[in-house]
């Protein structure tokens, strides 16, 4: 009982890492029906940026901040320099950009901060929980990052739903003809979405860096496992992503835990064929209602 | 209000518009006729903004707008409504009529407008918490319309309003189309393929076959040209 416990906290700890990067894909793909490939480059960049800012202040908090804001720059730029020139056109081309964008910031992060892998400081100790005499798998650290997680998520639907800002952007990637007839300047629109979208895979960045440690491909599995969460949510649904990601996290947590943890790339495959065989579109997906 | 001159507007190698000349008086009701592919839908997507044209002038209140963005044209009070309503089905019915006027940034105005729209159209008030796509065709045409309305627009760029519904239904809409202008003072340039119904409320009519204007005439003297009836009125 006290593994099951160990593992399903654990599971939930992963899972809304993978849920946050599922979250900047799904925010990407219903704006542009774009899958952007490179945000596990963008979110290992913007942790590179994070780890600077807290070796020049030994704030963790400024690093953070500054991850998070570094995520808002990077997506607005590759959204208006990169991928603005090939909206609209083969879906290909957008592939091949943001695969160009891929190789492009891993290789600048290897010339910049180097090749070797570094360790990444955690907000707070990673060390378990003690409860009754026995100490959890699940640490102060973990509580932060389901915490922060689900203020992101949580601040992002409050903000679609709840703001004219909001409206506009859900409007814009619903349909963006008839936002532009409405008065809603769709472009603007894609730039912030990109933004916010990469700024959640950032969060997800300094999430994770602790555990993977910080070097130029070693985010590339959690864009990996972020996209495979997304697509189990639907793809289409930001609830979906944040589902998506913690059903992954708990089934990945049970199988590395029960079984073994070499099994665990082939568990999420083993998952993402069953949910898609029994719901084709994913979890959470509107798609059929989208198409009439 | 809305003067066109000369316009041309082509898909690649097609020729949408081939020359279109046309002017909308203020306050007046213009109806635009013509067969599927007369190119009636490109005339107002070009006046809109959505397509740029590839040679010609329009000018708003003397003012040249040619090929700028729809964005801009629906501040300076034109509204399209789109062929085929061009409702958000994932918005709720709320969310589609705020969305209309949210380019004001007049909070106050936008309340006003909002229950402006809901007394116009009772049945939308109703289902404002719904998701659009639940509406019937009928329904989602009055939410187009109220949409458009909600800024306070000038003129009104109507497409195929009736396309779908049933002919009651459809002279309701031309009536309320007429009414709103009594009351307003909106002017409205009318696509119709209903031609007998766009007609009836009309104050000018113009026919369009295959990128050209044919007829520029008041109502009553196309709908008795039987020679023009036949050929692009369909009645």
């Amino acid at each position: 009982m006290h593994r099951f416990l160990d593992l399903t906290l654990n599971g939930v700890s992963s899972g809304m890492i993978y849920a946050a990067v599922a979250l900047a894909l799904v925010l990407i793909w219903r704006a542009t029906r774009i899958v952007n490939f490179a945000q596990g480059a963008m979110l290992m960049f913007t942790t590179f940026i994070a780890s600077w800012a807290i070796d020049r202040t030994g704030s963790y908090v400024v690093g953070f901040v500054v991850a998070l804001a570094a995520g808002l720059v990077i997506g607005a730029i590759a959204e208006r320099v990169l991928v603005r020139p090939v909206e609209g056109g083969p879906p290909l081309n957008a592939v091949i950009v943001t695969l160009g964008l891929l190789v492009l910031l891993e290789a600048l992060a290897g010339m910049i901060w180097g090749n070797i892998p570094r360790s990444f400081p955690p907000a707070f100790t990673i060390r378990g929980f003690d409860v009754g005499g026995s100490r959890l798998l699940f640490s102060p650290f973990d509580l932060f990052t389901v915490g922060a997680v689900l203020v992101v998520a949580v601040g992002l639907g409050l903000f679609f739903t709840r703001t004219n800002l909001g409206l506009r952007l859900r409007a814009s990637a619903f349909d963006p003809e008839v936002s532009r007839l409405l008065g809603v300047r769709v472009s603007r629109m894609l730039t912030l979405g990109w933004a916010l979208a990469a700024a959640a895979g950032s969060l997800a960045g300094v999430l994770v860096a602790p555990a993977v440690e910080l070097g130029p491909t070693n985010f590339d599995v959690v864009l990996v496992y972020g996209f495979t969460a997304a697509v189990l949510g639907g793809l289409d649904s930001p609830t979906g992503a944040v589902t998506g990601g913690v059903v992954l996290g708990l089934v990945l947590s049970y199988v590395s835990g029960y079984e073994s943890s070499a099994l665990v790339p082939l568990a999420s495959l083993v998952l993402l064929i069953a949910v898609l065989m029994v719901r084709p579109g994913g979890l959470f997906s509107h798609a059929a209602a989208r198409r009439v | 209000m809305l003067e066109v001159v000369d316009l041309v507007t082509s898909y690649g190698a097609v020729r949408a518009l081939d020359g279109v000349s046309l002017t909308v008086p203020s306050g007046s009701i213009t109806a635009v006729l013509g067969a599927n592919g007369a190119g009636k839908s490109s005339l107002l997507r070009t006046i809109s903004g959505l397509v740029r044209p590839r040679a010609g002038t329009i000018r708003l209140d003397g003012a040249d707008i040619t090929g700028r963005a729809p964005e801009e044209i629906v501040r300076l009070g034109v509204a399209h409504v789109p062929e085929g309503r061009g409702v958000i089905a994932e918005l709720t019915v709320e969310e589609n009529l705020r969305l209309g006027g949210l380019w004001r940034r007049d909070r106050a105005d936008q309340a006003t407008a909002l229950a402006e729209a809901y007394e116009l159209f009772p049945a939308l008030e109703e289902r404002r918490r719904r998701p659009a796509s639940t509406l019937s065709g009928g329904e989602r045409q009055m939410l187009s319309l109220g949409r458009a309305l909600m800024p306070r627009p000038k003129l009104m760029l109507l497409d195929e309003p009736s396309l779908g519904l049933a002919p009651l239904l459809a002279s309701r809409i031309m009536a309320l189309v007429a009414r709103l202008r009594e009351r307003t003072g909106l002017t409205v340039l009318l696509v119709e393929q209903n031609a007998r119904s766009a007609l009836s409320i009309a104050d000018h009519g113009v026919v369009l076959g295959l990128g050209r204007v044919v007829a520029a005439e008041h109502p009553d003297k196309l709908a008795a040209d039987a020679g023009l009836r036949h050929a692009y009125l369909g009645f």
